[in-house]
């Protein structure tokens, strides 16, 4: 399914059912006009569907950038596909990631560039910000942001599951948004560290990024896109942590 | 037998005996290493604070029992595929591989389990229970496993350990009943020195040549900043107890890490030092 959420950005995705119904496992595209970055690059489960959908979505054009958030297959199982229909793509992962052993070997070393959080680059003339990963599995995670549009594409972190009913919906088409219970549900099960975590200490570090950047939209990889009314879902996911660490 | 060097550089790989049955299967970058961890301490807070001065190397392992029914924990990375395999059948021969055990399903563990599996088709993939999305992991139709269950392989029993400190959603740690070898997977490692001859060494050996607590303490305390991003949101003291705990209850002769050095025996000087690594990652 193709959506756009705002102005050139888009996603594309897939939707598995599991036992807290149903998981995304999304790609976004941002057109940028000539020069199109792809975040993340989907499911190997999905190759056929997802190719498909960029391809259509591209209409021709030639992705230039492919971010990475992080090399797990549901993020990067695609990657030798997409290597093979666009052999130049530069990929840009996280410099604390080792793309020799972390990433298949299916491009050239040369063609992997890896960026600190905090820097800023310009990218086909976008300007996309590296921003420390506060939700992550893999150590070499990084989340991105989009000066131009306000999305900050925060890869596994703010994911939630869904019901049959709100797939392919953005949190604003959803009655109430998306309820702490959802990202509690993912967040447990996809980071079993939060039982260690005091909210008290995780709170602020969470809350400086939101300080920091004008962040309108919030993209997670698994969880269709939250636009707008940031402020509540910032503050539903820190109760969701809160209510992991409170369980143990 | 000795170690065994297969290839070289990037896709090098050595097989080791730690006892005659349970083989360490290694990759680590030798020479290279300058190339890809000549940053590895100036990335750190306080970079000056750490025995930066090193240059340092990083191992990627996986461990494998031969018995009645052989078992693999963890693959090692696509990268290393070729030799990976070639290790293996240098230690089975002609027997089968029955097993293959994934402690979580990142590139660098879980990566060559497809190509195991082709070699070895009877050899069936174990995982952890309670996870979600396998076949989104590339995990699909594995046996899974509960924290406290166990596969008995003749003589050895092989348990699967709930794991302390993790990345993943779906991971696993283990204990080997027999020979008290406990696997940590990313936690608990050391790093070692190329230039000192360290790759392939057991953590002893490289303390014969010098090594100390104090470096050991600093590496456990870096790797784990660098592993466990979330341990500054966490308790120090709990994080300790949990420590103290977990070796109360698995009787540890042999610890081996993805990522380190394997340490043999004497964990009760090993064990306070980890545990400092540890406090003072919190704190960093
Ligand atoms: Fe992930
Ligand atoms: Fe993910
Ligand atoms: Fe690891």
């Amino acid at each position: 399914m193709i959506r756009n959420i705002v102005g050139d950005v888009y996603q594309i995705g897939e939707y598995v059912e599991g036992s807290y119904g149903y998981e995304a496992v999304l790609v976004y595209v941002i057109m940028n006009e000539q020069h199109p970055i792809l975040i993340d690059c989907g499911s190997q489960l999905h190759r056929t569907g997802i190719m498909q959908e960029i391809n259509s979505l591209l209409a021709g054009r030639t992705p230039e950038y492919i971010f990475l958030t992080h090399s797990e297959l549901p993020h990067a199982g695609n990657l030798q596909q997409v290597a093979k229909q666009w052999p130049n793509i530069k990929v840009i992962v996280s410099n604390v990631m080792l793309p020799y052993i972390e990433i298949a070997p299916i491009l050239p070393l040369s063609q992997i560039t890896s960026e600190a959080a905090g820097k800023t680059i310009n990218v086909g003339g976008r300007t996309l910000k590296f921003v420390f990963a506060t939700l992550k599995d893999q150590p070499g995670s990084q989340w991105v942001f989009d000066a131009q549009t306000g999305v900050l594409f925060t890869g596994d972190g703010f994911g939630y599951y869904q019901s049959a009913e709100q797939i392919g919906k953005f949190s604003d088409e959803v009655e109430g948004g998306i309820r702490e219970i959802q990202f509690r549900d993912y967040h447990r099960t996809a980071f079993h560290f939060l039982r260690w975590v005091l909210p008290e200490k995780f709170n602020p570090d969470l809350d400086a990024i939101f300080a920091q950047l004008p962040v309108k939209i919030i993209a997670p990889i698994h969880g269709d896109a939250i636009r707008g009314d940031i402020p509540t879902h910032v503050a539903r996911l820190k109760q969701a942590v809160a209510n992991i660490r409170n369980a143990v | 037998m000795n170690t065994i060097v297969f290839g070289e550089g990037l896709e090098r790989v050595a097989v080791r005996p730690i006892t005659p049955d349970i083989f360490w299967i290694t990759h680590c970058l030798g020479d290279k290493a300058q190339d890809i961890y000549k940053n590895y301490f100036s990335m750190l807070p306080n970079a000056a604070d750490y025995s930066g001065h090193r240059i340092v190397d990083y191992p990627f392992s996986a461990f494998l029992i031969r018995d009645e029914k052989s078992l693999m924990i963890d693959t090692g990375a696509p990268r290393q595929q070729a030799n990976t395999l070639k290790a293996v059948e240098y230690v089975l021969g002609d027997k089968s591989l029955d097993y293959i055990w994934i402690s979580h399903v990142e590139l660098p563990h879980a990566g060559n389990a497809p190509a195991l599996k082709r070699r070895y088709p009877q050899a069936q993939y174990m995982t952890v229970r309670g996870g979600e999305q396998y076949a989104l992991h590339g995990l699909e139709g594995a046996q899974l496993m509960a924290p406290g269950e166990v596969i008995d392989l003749g003589k050895h029993q092989l348990e699967s350990v709930e794991p302390l400190f993790v990345d993943h959603g779906l991971s696993q740690w283990a204990y080997e009943r027999t020979t008290g070898f406990t696997f940590t997977a990313d936690w608990a490692h050391n790093l070692h020195e190329p230039a000192k001859n360290e790759c392939f060494m057991f953590l002893d050996e490289m303390e014969t040549a010098g090594y100390s607590a104090a470096l050991h303490c600093d590496d456990v305390k870096v790797n784990a900043w660098y592993q466990f991003p979330w341990l500054k949101w966490t308790d120090p003291d709990e994080v300790c107890t949990a420590i103290d705990a977990f070796f109360a209850r698995y009787d540890t002769k042999i610890l081996a890490p993805s990522h380190g050095n394997i340490i043999r025996g004497d964990m009760a000087r090993y064990v306070p030092l980890i545990k400092e690594g540890m406090r003072q990652a919190i704190a960093m």
